[in-house]
């Protein structure tokens, strides 16, 4: 089936409005099939794509404006395959988890659209299409939010929108220029990133360009000092909100380093390493030292999501195979795993409206189940090796060794202060005895918290121990990636630093 | 043979997920007897492929599958059973047997029986990934690994509360838990930094490709390797200055103690620097700062031993001695000498703890000394193993702690560093006193129990009957040094006395003895009558009290480290992200809402205001296009 990406695109979207001529009371059932067989379909599709090939597969290119260049371009390599899975999986699983009462037709067919949005950015090949979702995905988030939020959701989901969006709009003025830069050099338009990805750019340009698309990037990673809307829009979004922030929206900044800066600016990505990589190191150990200040159980994760994704900064900008198929991997790790924390969170919010863990205490004994999978997420999130969280995070700074050794003993005190943050709060929690007795009788996991928690349990081991279904296709693409960045790289500098691996020489 | 391999490594991982099953079910015995059963089957399967390797004297290798493939990297779960690896093996088990038997008597009432067995089994499955891996990521799976058995264990009565003591700031199981787990990832960071510099230069993480292309690598570059590795070993192992959470890791219940912090995961350190013998014999620099290290931990756990209370925390510095001594001998490149005292030392030192948890039993969990005494008479049995288990520590003959210790110190003095030697021979003194301080307070003089209205009796027969391999290991492992030397030096390099030490060997082991007894007599005369309490002493003494209180060092932690740590963060987030971060983002709307409020006051509908408005426009625009003007 040749067309498997425009179903994937269109048919949350037709089901989502479709979704508003269903029955309140068989919406649940309703948004559980459809996102399932939207999932489904995405499995359907790791399972057609050809693991040996690098390149992009299931490509479909239809010209929308041709005056202009722009078409409807799309097509998954090894990087984005299963970045489109997990948000598949994310979103089914949030719709399975939802407790929400109010409104909640109107909010699974928000997350549809949202799904449309998510998937749309990560297979999206022509600079405006990418575009267009990217800027789509902020309308469901913002009424998700605004709508089923906490007590300053308006503010949170504005602050959300309008920061994001700033950031976004200095991206557009990037690719427009870039877009006329191609239109100079070659004599015709295009938006194709395949195109622009041939074209050589000389370093001056490609300096301001690389600041205009990572301050897009940088505030949707979010990375330090424009990260302070996350906390916010966490704080304030309901279960499923989060879930989907945290795993899918936040990857959006760090694929588009991936697919944006390295490949269209490799010498002016060298030449940053440094800045960058201290903005990232400053992420990681800065936020994990807010995120063990802070009194509220969903703060400390959220605050460990900007800590998880300076990690996978280092690693995109370690330059070489190691550390990029790290970072992607570390995405996927931190989406299930951050995933599943926050959803832990909703759990215990549902039955006891708080989150402060002075709350707390005690509660594994009075809820074991919850007790053990939490556990088992947090040793992910710490990087246990075995979880899945492990290999992302150890690739990631291996990788980074190559370019500064210094740097890496840094940034990886990130297994040091996360253990301290993520151990802290489950003593505080689940340890010691219980001193409230509101917490006395609390129900364990009930049978739908339980489905879609166990999956991801599942996915945090199997990964941990058999990465190699992910992390081969991952790492094909990559390869061939770093081998374009090679090529492409103009100054010497960069010629050094990124490192083309000796399997793939030989194999030429 | 490689079904063994197998069944040694597998067999703690089925008996671990086995008892996972009824985690959150009340007590069921038979968890307690099918997991004991597994790890005797992946003891007998261990024994079986030590002697197999005896005869054929080749190594057992075999690969599962593919783990991380990324860019050049490509790591497989590989097992690889060589002399020391089976050594190990066969010891971990082999406590590891002991230990599970013998906690179906120690938890036989607990709440959590099969929980507890099932982190028991996971933690051998852990150290068997640790011992057994053919690669360095593979022993750092294991490395992890028993990092959180470790805090799993620990941390097993979780629903203790903090309490607060004199000594260390606040302490519970879960506490002491987190100390260990994030003391250890410190050192683990070293450990990781070590492997990435591996991998960066020789382009493989495989034990036998790194060790035969060490020669390729600059002397500088092999000391940075040989530095960051034994970092990890020191988190492990519990070194100075790493070791403050061994002590308080005793929160856990004591068959814990025995298996994982005193016999196996403690000694990984050692076991790593044993196995990385062709890197570290390069760098003898490096070695001789691991040996003076060691010393330096000998004589300074020994020292705490001297004065504290705690039954457990006494051994638990022992151990932390020992492996200073275990660590002496590694890094004045005597091999096969620290391994033989790591064997020997995880089976008189598992008897000595499990031992511990008899007289714990009978005391109702009474672990101060000072309110003990006379229990010989109800625990017979008790007093006697743990009677051979502190001979043994103290290195008398034919025990098996002799024959070890010993041949440390010969080392030591065979190396020239007669300092080394001179402190351990003198830390074998202190070792001597110490322990029978123990035996005596516990099992000799009045019997102060009374006063608790406890009555001590006996453990069960069968619990008595499963530290019996033990003891007798303890009794007689030292006479099997030959076979010992001869098996393991087929993989590790022979390390010879020289004709000088050989002279004066009968000297050495003749003064050693004598500080030995000279310890085990002091410790007789003033504590096997009874208690004498000198409150005055205990009070004013500055070095008593620098003792008891571990040289202050767990407080220094805490005020240099802990608490500023949590005060930073919270200027971190209270100071920093809200004051400036994102008062500045926040500053930045509001600003531009400012402007918008301010220029909306043009448009008030004035017809001669507007005027004004476009006079001035009009002004500001002809002078600036004056000014460039005038400029170009």
């Amino acid at each position: 089936m040749s067309n498997i990406l425009t179903l994937l695109i269109f048919f949350p979207l037709i089901a989502a409005i479709f979704g508003f001529f269903v029955n309140k009371n068989s919406i649940r059932v309703y948004g559980i099939a459809v996102s399932a067989a939207e999932f489904l379909l995405s499995l359907w599709l790791w399972k057609s794509y050809d693991s040996a090939q690098a390149g992009f597969q299931f490509v479909e290119k239809m010209p929308l404006i041709p005056d202009f260049g722009i078409s409807y371009y799309l097509g998954v390599d090894g990087i984005s395959l299963f970045i489109v899975i997990m948000a598949t999986l994310m979103t089914m699983i949030g719709i399975i988890a939802l407790s929400v009462k109010d409104g909640l037709k109107n909010l699974i067919i928000t997350l549809l659209f949202l799904e449309v949005a998510m998937v749309g950015v990560f297979v999206s090949l022509d600079v405006i299409l990418f575009y267009v979702f990217w800027e789509f995905s902020l309308v469901p988030m913002l009424y998700i939010i605004g709508a089923w939020g906490g007590s300053k959701r308006v503010y949170a989901a504005i602050k959300f929108f309008i920061y994001t969006f700033a950031g976004s709009l200095v991206m557009l003025v990037g690719i427009l220029y870039l877009a006329y830069l191609y239109y100079t050099t070659t004599g015709v338009w295009s938006f194709s990133l395949t195109d622009w990805y041939a074209l050589l750019l000389p370093m001056t340009v490609q300096k301001y360009l690389f600041w205009a698309f990572f301050l897009g990037f940088a505030i949707k990673v979010p990375m330090f000092p424009f990260h302070t809307w996350l906390p916010y829009a966490h704080g304030q979004a309901p279960t499923v909100g989060s879930v989907i922030l945290a795993a899918v929206l936040l990857k959006m900044g760090s694929y588009g380093f991936v697919r944006f800066s390295l490949p269209l600016f490799p010498d002016a990505s060298v030449a940053y390493i440094t800045p960058v990589a201290v903005i990232a190191i400053i992420m990681i150990i800065y936020t994990a030292m807010v995120a063990y200040a802070q009194k509220d159980m969903k703060q400390v994760i959220a605050y460990s999501s900007i800590s998880h994704m300076g990690v996978i900064i280092i690693g995109t900008f370690a330059m070489n195979a190691e550390g990029i198929s790290g970072s992607i991997f570390q995405m996927l790790s931190h989406g299930i795993v951050s995933g599943a924390l926050f959803m832990l969170v909703g759990v215990i919010y549902d039955r006891r409206h708080t989150k402060l863990m002075s709350e707390f205490g005690g509660l594994a004994k009075v809820m074991p189940t919850y007790a053990t999978i939490f556990v088992i997420m947090t040793m992910a999130s710490v990087g246990l090796p075995l979880t899945i969280g492990f290999i992302g995070e150890y690739l990631s700074l291996a990788g980074f060794f190559k370019v500064s050794p210094l740097m890496t003993v840094i940034a990886g005190t990130s297994i040091i202060v996360g253990a301290v943050y993520m151990l802290s709060l489950v003593k505080k929690s689940f340890f010691g005895p219980v001193t409230n007795p509101e917490n006395e009788k609390l129900k364990d996991l009930d049978s739908k918290e339980l489905w879609a928690l166990i999956p991801l349990v599942a996915i945090v081991v199997w990964l941990g121990i058999y990465p190699k279904p992910v992390l081969g296709p991952i790492n094909n693409s990559t390869k061939a990636l770093v081998q374009l960045m090679h090529n492409k790289a103009q100054t010497p500098e960069a010629k050094k630093i990124i490192l083309v691996s000796k399997k793939a020489k030989e194999a030429k | 043979m490689e079904n063994y391999v197998y069944i040694a490594l597998f067999a703690p991982l089925v008996s671990s997920l086995f008892a996972a099953l009824f985690a959150q079910k009340p007590k069921i015995q038979l968890v307690g007897i099918v997991t004991s059963v597994l790890i005797i089957v992946s003891l007998l399967a261990s024994l079986t492929l030590l002697l197999h390797i005896e005869e054929t004297g080749k190594a057992v290798s075999v690969t599962l599958m593919d783990w991380i493939q990324a860019g050049d990297m490509d790591i497989k779960f590989g097992f690889t059973v060589d002399q020391v690896t089976a050594v190990m093996m066969s010891v971990v088990t082999l406590v590891s047997s002991v230990v599970h038997v013998y906690s179906n008597y120690y938890m036989e009432s607990d709440r959590s029986f099969n929980r507890f067995f099932s982190y028991l089994s996971a933690f051998v499955f852990s150290m068997m990934i640790l011992v057994m891996s053919d690669n360095f990521l593979g022993l750092f799976i294991g490395w992890e690994g028993v990092g959180v058995c470790s805090w799993l264990l620990i941390g097993f009565w979780y629903d203790k509360k903090d309490v607060t003591r004199d000594i260390n700031p606040s302490i519970s199981p879960s506490w002491a838990a987190n100390e260990a787990f994030i003391m250890n990832r410190i050192a683990d960071l070293g450990m990781l930094v070590g492997i990435f510099m591996i991998y960066w230069n020789l382009g493989t993480l495989k034990y036998s490709e790194v060790f035969a292309h060490l020669d390729t690598l600059s002397h500088g570059m092999l000391v940075g390797i040989g530095i960051a590795l034994f970092i990890g070993a020191m988190g492990k192992s519990a070194q100075f200055p790493l070791h403050t959470w061994l002590a308080d890791a005793m929160e856990g219940p004591t068959p814990v103690s025995a298996l994982i912090h005193a016999a196996t995961m403690v000694t990984a350190g050692v076991y790593l620097v044993i196995r990385a013998n062709p890197l570290y014999s390069q760098i003898p620099e490096v070695g001789y700062f691991i040996a003076v290290l060691g010393t330096f931990v000998a004589i300074f756990a020994a020292s705490m031993a001297l004065v504290n209370r705690d039954l457990k925390r006494v051994i638990a510095y022992s151990t932390l001695s020992q492996l200073g001594y275990m660590f002496a001998a590694a890094g004045l490149g005597a091999y096969w000498v620290a391994l033989f005292h790591l064997a020997a030392h995880a089976f008189f030192k598992a008897l000595l703890f499990v031992g511990a948890g008899n007289v714990m039993h009978a005391m109702h969990d009474e672990l101060d000394m000072f309110k003990m005494g006379g229990l010989k008479k109800q625990m017979k049995w008790t007093f006697l193993y743990m009677g051979v288990a502190s001979l043994a520590l103290s290195g008398i003959y034919p025990f098996a702690g002799f024959f070890s210790k010993d041949t440390i110190l010969e080392a030591a003095f065979n190396e020239h560093t007669y300092g080394i030697w001179f402190v351990l021979w003198f830390t074998a003194g202190l070792t001597a006193f110490y322990s029978f301080r123990q035996v005596f307070m516990v099992f000799f003089g009045d019997e102060r129990y009374h006063e608790l209205g406890v009555h001590p009796h006996e453990a069960k027969p069968y619990a008595l009957w499963a530290m019996a391999p033990l003891a007798v290991l303890a009794l007689i492992f030292g006479f099997f040094k030959e076979d010992f030397v001869e098996f393991v030096t087929k993989f590790l390099p022979a390390y010879e006395m020289s004709e000088h030490t050989e002279h004066m060997v009968w000297i050495l082991t003749i003064v050693t003895t004598a500080i030995a007894l000279t310890g085990i007599i002091i410790a007789y005369f003033k504590y096997s009558k009874g208690l004498k309490r000198n409150l005055e002493f205990e009070k004013k003494n500055k070095v008593y009290n620098l003792l008891i209180n571990q040289y202050y060092i767990p407080i220094l932690y805490e005020k240099t480290f802990s608490k500023p740590y949590k005060e930073l963060s919270e200027i971190a987030w209270k100071e920093i992200d809200m004051e400036i971060v994102d008062a500045g983002v926040d500053g930045i709307a509001k600003a531009v809402k400012v402007m918008g409020d301010e220029s909306r006051k043009m448009q008030n509908g004035n017809l001669s205001s507007y005027l004004k408005w476009m006079v001035a426009g009009f002004i500001i625009v002809t002078v600036v296009s004056l000014l460039t003007v005038v400029i170009k």
